[in-house]
């Protein structure tokens, strides 16, 4: 590079010839540009070499203070602005432990150079109002393809400003999209990918979109449902064919698994099969939905991710909490109401369920750790030693959350005292209570029910966002946000829009929680086949196919049972209780703890894999298969000694573990194994067939 | 920007790659003005087997391998440094068998991550890869066992008592996962559950049911041959069949001299399990010992264990690990068993008002034995605090490269994820070359 620094600087000040330097939306971009206030260097909470940035020049106050007044000034100069520490250090004139920022010739420099010799003031003299920000979608049609992105800031004071080369750029996925430091994106897999921009406080995701195959696909049929036609919109986008509708034996034993967490009765199955009409799973729908069923299962849903377990609310405080959620399921409360409830409860919390909300966490840090990753799907964890790295939470968010929470006494009885605070670990004084992200609390005895008409406020739609983001994941498979307890702006959704209309539909109609299973169950994109097609096989994230999972152990456990007839026990309940509707997490059970539940002490992610070789070797030799297939009681051995035929039994028990018919080629198959055998030899043949039945693909996942 | 012109700003450009942690700079190819890691593909492996102690909660460095007796008592902390055998070489005071075996270990003392939460951490250090919501990556068992399986009788990848999350089997196939042992070792009824035939089911049977699960999952797939799936019933069944499988999990047939030369806790058996477990050619060992993350309270948790006891985390360690090598040695496996001892980060130089230390990745210490590695060494230093690497930084990325290519594996080879990306085995390390 020739040019001098005051050349390049007439370049680069073309823009806004006629105003100084403004220290907050000028100086500090190019610091974060050049990475002195990343969380590695400067930005730590420690500083970096005795000297110390706000995490991304969050603090633009501090930052000036420390740049320009600390150490009695040595960090500027006045007199000689090329010689300011803040120009020798990170042109690596001087040794600088961070090695070369930027160009001593170059326009940060030159920028600097100009800031100091005008004076070094911080003249607040604008905002940041908006970015513009274009491309906000590039769609790509070959590999090595590249575009330049341009982001404009406008301020408050009417000014515009081209801060493409003060704007941070990441690539969220390296090996699919990359990005240089002065905007030009280069796509080099085919896929939705995200590229994240950061200009002061804020982020903001381009989306990058390269077919996956040269010709278009079929168009998806209209639908009336905004679901699938986001889905759809983006499938076709990305020329991704669907899978066709999933057969009738396929949607039912899905709508069951889904919505009650247990296999369809062969009477049910059977007339399911023989019915026709257009709206039978529509009507199935509504049926399940009012089933006593659906509220068992949706209570788990409830007590897994609010942590009802005996270790910390002992098993008095876990029973009366889960009945008083199965009372809100059952009641369709309205989750708004229900949860504004749980964050105000008080009383005996053996007595009164929505008490023991604030229990599951010992102190005032871990609920506010709790409370966030449960309702919010946000992780603060990070925000108490620094300010979230990736996020928008602060230091002050998280202790100040951490603050409304300190006053809850949460022993047995649950009340508010009028003591209790945190210490927040920058200033060594007691943190003021805040609700995160939005404003400091000044009464401290109303913060906990601020907190609470904030999280159910009809214009907050974070709450409405990570519950039907969960709800979604629940019913589909897969989160729109992955994983669920994170959700932030650099780890955007797969489908923005479709978040967003699922979480306003979720506010504007009550926060019911059958409404939006009902709306996402009764959609083409739950309804298509997992068979995949050429084309569609990797996909995983767009719903072109049906999500292949395994059945999470509470539904294997108790489909078990349903199919050999034979109960488990767990812990100290009646024989004949069903796994999905322990109160307690922690209820005493081996095959639980074996085929891989939730114990409900953090939180909770769904299985992705079929579990791992010391469960196969326990299906294989345990006693929880072998056991059940062959005690006299159980269904097998009764219809044996009923002596119904061999085609009976195989009918029975493919109508109840895979809720269908064999079909002709696999009833024959089946039948010449059982072909010419003696009595006995019949009977363990059964049993081998039954105990293959069971550790089978079909019969353990939820297709 | 210049290109380098000395090794001093080639150091400086990596540290400051580093320090920025910007994914995005290494795009734009920084790293790929480093010395080409010539040594890699050329050199011939010694290590045939590969012990990884993963101590969970991120192990203090300032109490085990990386002593500050100079600094302000509240760095410093409770412990006194000891001399090992190899002069120069000094540990903590609760490590003395571990000193008598120094000429076995390379101690790197500048380790060094951004990464300070533990699943960040974790997946980072037993992978070599920064977690991304994209991808996981597979940790160092599983990447063995899928590209080096083995004679099939034993799993190639076993871990006791069970395996951190993030360093399973990633992007690739479930069956190259760790085969958890489940249960504790030091329990006197230590057992691996379900390997014997469930009372009445004999081999011909074992069979029948083998082949009925297949016909299920090949009319289900509706294809001839069905790909394996995660459970691993292939695997299971060759468990099954094998006695010497079973054998080596007997534990209890040890001396028991030698089970009290381990110590009776459970890091002890543990180790002493996964020394029978590589013994009967199990490639790939994980030993999990958790509660490191030892925010208060150091004494307590660090040295006594309970109230005036002594066996607290670093003694009981202390017994393992020294046992470990020496036996490794005694039996002639050391030189081709690299021995991995490592946690997620370390802890805060400045103990914290609940009497422990935070988390710290800025810089810790790892420790490597056997193997082929030349032992008797501390690589990199740390300041006068523990607080940063002072000199030679070593990224997870560099020590997985250079675990990699002494287990015989080219850290450059292309793994392909289930969507059909190449993924290289190793991405950005730089070998540590004084090991070699």
């Amino acid at each position: 590079m020739t040019l001098t620094p005051s050349l390049v600087l007439t370049v680069l000040l073309a823009a806004t010839p006629q105003h100084p330097i403004d220290f907050d939306t000028q100086v500090i971009p190019l610091l974060t540009k050049a990475g002195c206030n990343s969380g590695a260097c400067h930005g730590a909470a420690v500083g970096r070499g005795g000297f110390r940035l706000s995490l991304f020049g969050s603090n633009p106050a501090l930052d000036h203070e420390r740049i320009v007044h600390e150490l009695e000034g040595r960090r500027i100069n006045l007199a000689r602005p090329a010689e300011s520490l803040l120009i020798e250090k990170p042109t690596e004139q001087i040794s600088h432990e961070g090695g070369t920022r930027f160009d001593f010739d170059g326009p940060e420099a030159a920028l600097l150079i100009v800031w100091i010799r005008t004076g070094a003031s911080r003249l607040q003299r604008r905002q940041l109002e908006r970015l513009e920000i274009f491309p906000r979608e590039i769609p790509f049609t070959q590999t090595g393809q590249s575009q330049r992105l341009t982001v404009s800031a406008h301020f408050s004071d009417g000014t515009r400003e081209d801060v493409t080369r003060v704007t941070v750029f990441t690539s969220t996925d390296e090996g699919a999209v990359r990005v240089d430091s002065l905007g030009n994106v280069q796509v080099l897999r085919s896929g939705l990918h995200t590229i994240m921009l950061r200009y002061l406080d804020r982020v903001e995701a381009v989306r990058v979109l390269l077919p996956f195959a040269d010709e278009p696909v079929d168009p998806a049929p209209d639908s009336d449902s905004f679901i699938d036609r986001e889905i759809n919109k983006t499938l076709t986008r990305l020329r991704i064919p669907l899978s066709s509708p999933a057969d009738d034996a396929e949607l039912l034993r899905r709508t069951y698994l889904d919505l009650t967490g247990r296999l369809p009765a062969p009477e049910v199955v059977e007339a399911w099969l023989a019915a026709d009409s257009s709206d039978r799973h529509a009507r199935l729908v509504d049926r399940l939905l009012a089933s006593d069923a659906f509220v068992d299962w949706w209570t788990l849903w409830w007590a897994q991710l609010l942590r009802v377990e005996s270790k910390s609310l002992q098993a008095e405080g876990a029973r009366t909490y889960h009945a008083w959620l199965r009372e809100q399921v059952a009641a369709n409360r309205p989750v708004d109401a229900m949860l504004r409830e749980l964050l105000l409860a008080t009383g005996d919390s053996y007595e009164q369920g929505p008490a023991n909300f604030f229990r599951v966490a010992s102190g005032p840090r871990e609920r506010a750790e709790f409370l966030s990753e449960a309702l919010l799907g946000i992780r603060l964890r990070c925000a108490n030693c620094h300010d979230h790295p990736l996020d928008r939470w602060t230091q002050d968010d998280y202790h100040g959350l951490a603050a409304i929470l300190a006053r809850i006494e949460t022993g047995r009885l649950v009340q508010l005292s009028d003591r209790g605070e945190v210490t927040h670990p920058r200033t060594g004084e007691a943190a003021l209570p805040r609700i995160p992200g939005e404003r400091f609390l000044n009464d401290r005895t109303s913060a906990l029910a601020d907190l609470a008409d904030w999280l159910v406020a009809s214009d907050n739609d974070a709450l409405a966002r990570s519950l039907v983001n969960r709800i979604w994941q629940r019913t589909m498979g897969r989160g729109l946000v992955e994983p669920v307890d994170d959700l932030r702006a650099t780890n955007p959704p797969t489908h923005p829009q479709l978040l967003d209309r699922l979480a306003k539909d979720f506010v504007d109609h009550g926060c019911d929680l059958r409404r939006t299973i009902r709306l996402i169950v009764t959609s083409d994109a739950y309804a298509r086949s997992s068979r995949t097609l050429p084309g569609n096989e990797a996909d995983t994230t767009f719903y072109s196919h049906g999500i292949v999972r395994p059945l999470s152990a509470e539904v294997l456990a108790d489909a078990i049972t349903d199919v050999t007839g034979i109960a488990e026990k767990y812990g100290d309940e009646p024989t004949g209780t069903r796994a999905v509707v322990l109160f307690d997490g922690r209820a005493g059970s081996a095959t639980l703890d074996i085929l891989g539940r939730c114990s409900r002490e953090g939180s909770c992610q769904p299985a992705t894999a079929a579990g791992d070789l010391s469960r196969t070797l326990h299906l294989i030799n345990g006693p929880l298969l072998n056991r059940k297939i062959s005690e006299p009681k159980g269904r097998l051995r009764q219809m044996l000694g009923e002596g119904r035929t061999d085609d009976d039994i195989l009918r029975e028990f493919y109508l109840r573990a895979f809720s269908r018919h064999p079909t002709e080629q696999e009833r024959q198959t089946w039948l010449d194994r059982f072909d010419g055998l003696s009595e006995s030899q019949r009977t363990a043949a059964w049993e081998d067939f039954l105990w293959a039945l069971l550790c089978s693909r079909e019969f353990t996942n939820r297709r | 920007m210049a290109p380098p012109r000395t090794t001093h700003s080639v150091r400086l450009s990596r540290r400051r790659l580093l320090q920025t942690g910007s994914a995005a700079m290494v795009s734009l190819g920084l790293l790929g003005r480093l010395p080409a890691v010539s040594a890699a593909g050329k050199r011939s492996p010694r290590a045939r087997r590969c012990i990884l102690i993963w101590l969970d909660g991120g192990p203090s460095h300032l109490d085990t391998f990386d002593l500050k007796p100079d600094a302000p008592e509240e760095v410093r902390g409770p412990f006194a440094p000891i001399d090992t055998e190899v002069p120069g070489i000094r540990i903590s005071e609760h490590l003395p068998e571990t000193a008598r075996q120094m000429r076995h270990v390379a101690v790197i003392r500048s380790m060094t991550s951004p990464l300070g939460e533990h699943n960040f951490g974790s997946h980072y250090l037993l992978t070599g890869y920064r977690p991304t919501p994209v991808l996981k990556y597979p940790g160092y068992g599983s990447v063995l066992a899928h590209l080096q399986p083995t004679d099939g009788l034993m799993p190639a990848n076993i871990a006791v008592p069970d395996h951190n999350s993030e360093g399973g089997a990633g992007f690739l196939p479930g069956t190259a996962g760790p085969f958890d042992v489940g249960s504790d070792p030091a329990r006197p009824d230590f057992r691996v559950q379900d390997l014997d035939l469930f009372a009445g089911i004999d081999p011909d049977r074992l069979e029948r049911r083998r082949q009925f699960l297949d016909t299920f999952d090949r009319f289900t797939e509706g294809v001839e041959t069905v790909p394996p799936d995660d459970a691993g019933f292939d695997q299971a069944y060759r468990l099954v069949a094998s006695r010497d499988a079973k054998r080596a999990f007997d534990i209890s047939s040890e001396p028991q001299t030698t089970r009290d030369r381990y110590g009776r806790r459970s890091i002890g058996q543990a180790c002493l399990l996964a020394r029978r477990l590589v013994e009967a050619g199990v490639p790939f060992v994980t030993v999990r010992d958790r509660g490191w993350d030892t925010h208060t309270d150091l004494h307590n948790r660090l040295k006594e264990g309970f109230t005036g006891g002594t066996v607290g985390k670093v003694p009981t360690l202390d017994l393992a690990y020294s046992a470990l090598i020496a036996d490794l040695h005694d039996r002639g496996l050391l030189d081709d068993t690299l021995v991995i001892l490592m946690g997620e980060f370390g802890r805060t130089p400045k103990i914290n008002t609940s009497g422990g230390r935070d988390h710290w990745p800025r810089v810790f210490s790892v420790a490597l034995a056997g193997g082929g590695i030349t032992g008797g060494q501390a690589i990199g230093r740390s300041d006068a605090h523990g607080e940063s690497p002072e000199n030679r930084p070593v990224t997870p990325e560099d020590l997985a490269r250079t675990v990699y290519t002494l287990l015989g594996i080219n850290p450059d080879h292309e793994l392909v994820t289930p969507d059909g990306r190449p993924v290289a085995v190793n991405r950005g390390g730089e070998l540590i070359t004084e090991l070699l």
